[in-house]
């Protein structure tokens, strides 16, 4: 029962949401509106769970002062500044827009700014003309990022042609091939999961 | 049952149909005219001698409008009321129209079509692998998990598992979840500790059933530490830059990047090679393939991710799946050299049939 | 140790901190390369000018700060060419922190042009939901957005009044960090209701896009800062993409050496166990 009950749901609501695709009649298209619209409100409560998970690895963290406790003062402290920020004042209030353009906005932009130096790092370990595919790869990528900069222009004025044909042919017919493959594994693995063969995801004997 | 009646007066001419394809709750009202006006004035009365009423004015530069005022079953005469520079022009009354409920979206008939033939091709495999073995090939990515997790528990340090950034409701992640009940059932057999960070609450939640259940299955209920799968953050880059903290702390010996991941997976790459960690990573976003390929040491390519969980469990009916999968692709691409040969000798028709109408 | 081993053992570090000087110099001494213009992004531009005054441009803020540097200049040049077009800007976003740098943006180009709230501009905030609520959407509008992103009601707005559903929506522009994003908008929304979607995406995505630009399901494309540098170009308006190309073309030539020298190391180890 344990698992045959959820089972039945995944079949279940699976067919029919596969019928709801092709079945414009109203009652069908509302019962799909209200199930995707139920998944929505289970989200939103996740959102406290989340929430309350966090507060409470770090709060027994600081309790049993493990290593690096005092961190988790700090995550605790902005956690419920920014709460209260935007419980009181709105998303247009002074405090949260100043949290928000001074810590979180330089912070992410941070966090993304490392990617130029490890592009930088896995480029030197990593392009190197091993075999000819790895050739070519690298010949690609030296291509089209120099011709995709202004300075690509300014050592031949035909590279971004060059890189324009390189990204509109080769590079859309390999990534429509693998977007192919992605989404027929895709709907393999629907099937699997609707049709109840796979079920490891669920955890237990299989 | 609807009629249509082109109607031309003054250069206006207007059109009323039952909406193709909905559930019968909507009619729409087309109009051409070759007299530039200023605005479209849209009429409607359910007797053709009534009084007609205004339903919308529809802003230039439209020709259509979809009626969804209106009573099912109810017959409506239609009637447009242009302003243009020569004055007010008023064109004759177009129905009876009464909206109807179509049982079937024909505009998506080939979705269809293409839905039962690659369902056809996965259930047939499926029968036939309860009968006989199926090949599948091996793939180096799934095959070098156990030396992994092995390596680290030579070393005494711990696995790192990253779900991937998305909710349980993207399909990589769930493929995630099943290689991770694999993953922690040997780490909990090995005795060696697993961390499992997410960026959802709700992947938190089946993470930890998953790998508590991985536990009780190979008899070590005891070795499950539900803090070690926790949750982080939604926010894309504060959770990378904790799963890297980890990282540095903890150093795990090896690494498993699988599912859905941004532009945040070079970052978790880049930083678990620092730590002289082996990794193994898998996704299906296309883009960020290259990214894993060139930092990690195995990868698992698109839909090979959703290919491990069978491939893992070696089930005959799941490998059938397999086949049966390969055997649509064949399909599809007896489909796009038609279509290529079609595109060259110029038959338009065969490009039509792919056509999906709105 | 030779030269090459030393090379080949080379400390991360010292390769970031060229990377790091790469960046740094061109924005304190510009080169002043030319920006050439693409035709994925000129498609974009000749849509907004051939659309008559007052088209309804629904723009969609679907990135989160850390894509800010890429993307925020990209919304920035394109509001700032809906208002001199004076187009109609109905702003939402499938990411919570994108809303808040949309109206960040807003707070930077309507009152140059004159344009209100309510009237010339609007935001309805963040809408969860990705797939459901775009179809949801594009059906009636009113069921998803009841009030602005300030919680007032949607109607008591006159360009709130006037967006019903998808046949209202002369163009879709999505700025878009991931998922949910562009392919939201082209596989839910242009699939099913036929709008017109462009998109403004991390240089990341772009190639990803380019198979939907062939099949004319998006209108056109600015891919990364490069491709927010041609629109800031094309309405002329040089700003922070544009100022960043210099930098970028210097890092990425870096980036090229490193890889040329990564190769030789390549060949002189072949040469040498040979």
């Amino acid at each position: 029962m344990k698992r045959t009950l959820p089972l039945t749901i995944v079949l279940g609501c699976g067919i029919f949401m596969l019928i709801a695709f092709f079945v414009p009649v109203r009652w069908f298209q509302d019962a799909s509106q209200t199930l995707q619209t139920w998944y929505l409100g289970v989200i939103a409560f996740f959102v406290f769970i989340g929430i309350f998970n966090l507060v409470r690895i770090n709060v027994l963290k600081i309790q049993h002062k493990r290593r690096d406790w005092q961190f988790s003062i700090f995550l605790l402290i902005f956690l419920a500044g920014m709460l209260l920020a935007g419980f009181i004042g709105g998303p247009d209030g002074t405090v949260f827009l100043y949290l928000f353009q001074h810590f979180q906005i330089p912070l992410s932009a941070t966090m993304f700014s490392l990617l130029a130096f490890f592009v930088a790092s896995a480029a030197f370990r990593a392009f190197r003309a091993r075999n000819p595919e790895a050739t070519l790869l690298l010949i690609a990528a030296v291509l089209v990022m120099i011709g995709r900069v202004p300075i690509g222009v300014w050592i031949w004025k035909g590279f971004p042609s060059l890189v324009e044909w390189i990204m509109s042919v080769p590079n859309t017919a390999a990534k429509r091939g693998i977007i192919f493959g992605i989404d027929l594994g895709l709907i393999s693995m629907a099937l699997r999961v609707i049709l109840g063969i796979e079920r490891s995801y669920m955890g237990g004997k299989d | 049952m609807f009629l249509i009646f082109l109607i031309l007066v003054k250069g206006i001419s207007v059109n009323a149909y039952d909406t193709p394809n909905d559930d019968g709750s909507s009619v729409t009202v087309s109009w051409e005219s070759d007299i530039p006006y200023s605005s479209i004035l849209i009429l409607r009365s359910e007797q053709k001698d009534g009084v007609f009423e205004p339903i919308c004015e529809a802003r230039v530069g439209r020709n259509d409008y979809q009626d969804t005022l209106i009573v099912r079953g109810t017959f409506y005469y239609y009637q447009i009321k242009a302003m243009t520079d020569e004055g007010e022009i008023i064109s004759a009354i177009t129905g009876p129209t009464v909206a109807s409920v179509q049982v079937f979206n024909t505009g998506r008939l080939n979705i269809f079509v293409a839905i039962i033939i690659l369902f056809a091709a996965i259930l047939f495999y499926i029968s036939r692998a309860k009968r006989e073995k199926l090949f599948i090939r091996k793939i180096p990515a799934l095959a070098a998990m156990d030396e992994a997790i092995g390596r680290a528990t030579e070393m005494g340090k711990p696995v790192l598992y990253v779900p991937g950034i998305m909710d349980i409701d993207d399909p990589q992640t769930i493929a995630s979840m099943s290689i991770l009940a694999k993953v922690a059932e040997k780490t909990a057999a090995y005795g060696t500790t697993l961390y499992v960070p997410t960026a959802r609450a709700m992947a938190m939640s089946m993470a930890q059933q998953v790998v508590k259940e991985a536990a009780t299955k190979v008899g070590r209920p005891d070795w499950y530490i539900a803090d070690n799968i926790r949750y982080l953050t939604d926010d894309q880059f504060g959770y990378v830059s904790g799963v890297d903290g980890i990282m540095l702390r903890e150093k795990p010996a090896t690494n498993f990047y699988l599912g859905v991941f941004y532009a945040e997976s070079l970052i978790l790459a880049e930083t678990g090679h620092s730590t002289g960690a082996i990794q193994i990573a898998g996704t299906a976003m296309p883009d960020q393939l290259p990214f894993f390929v060139a930092a990690c040491d195995y990868t698992l390519l698109g839909e090979e991710l959703y290919a491990a969980s069978a491939y893992l469990s070696q089930e005959p009916v799941q490998l059938g799946s397999l086949k049966g999968q390969d055997l649509g692709k064949l399909i599809f691409i007896f489909v796009i050299l038609a279509g290529v040969i079609a595109g060259i000798v110029g038959f338009q028709g065969f490009y039509n049939l792919f056509i999906s109408v709105h | 140790m030779h030269f090459f081993d030393r090379i080949a053992k080379i400390d991360r570090r010292i390769i970031f901190l060229l990377i790091g000087l790469a960046v740094i110099i061109p924005l304190i001494a510009p080169l002043g390369l030319p920006v050439d213009i693409t035709a994925p992004v000129k498609s974009v531009y000749d849509r907004i000018e051939a659309m008559p005054e007052g088209s309804i441009v629904v723009v969609s803020i679907d990135y989160d700060p850390g894509s800010e540097a890429e993307l925020y200049p990209a919304t920035l040049a394109f509001l700032d060419h809906c208002f001199r077009k004076n187009h109609k800007v109905y702003m939402m976003g499938l990411w919570a922190p994108g809303i808040t740098l949309g109206n960040i943006a807003f707070q930077e180009i309507a009152p140059k042009y004159n344009k209100e709230y309510g009237i010339d501009y609007i935001n309805v905030g963040y809408k969860p939901g990705g797939a459901v609520m775009l179809l949801t959407l594009g059906r009636n509008v009113a069921d998803v957005v009841a009030t602005d992103y300030q919680g007032l009601p949607i109607d008591s707005f006159p360009l709130g009044r006037m967006v019903k559903n998808s046949r209202d929506m002369d163009l879709v522009m999505t700025f878009s960090a991931g998922d949910p994003g562009i392919l939201h908008w082209i596989i839910y929304f242009n699939a099913r209701f036929g709008t017109p979607i462009a998109g403004a995406t991390t240089a990341i995505s772009a190639p990803r896009q380019y198979p939907y630009l062939s099949s004319g399901q998006l209108l056109g494309l600015l891919g990364g800062l490069k491709g927010a540098a041609e629109y800031e170009t094309l309405v002329g308006r040089v700003d922070r993409a544009t100022a960043g190309m210099d930098s970028q073309s210097i890092a990425h030539v870096v980036i090229v050496l490193f890889i040329i020298m990564g190769n030789i190391i390549l060949v002189w180890e072949h040469r040498r166990k040979k």
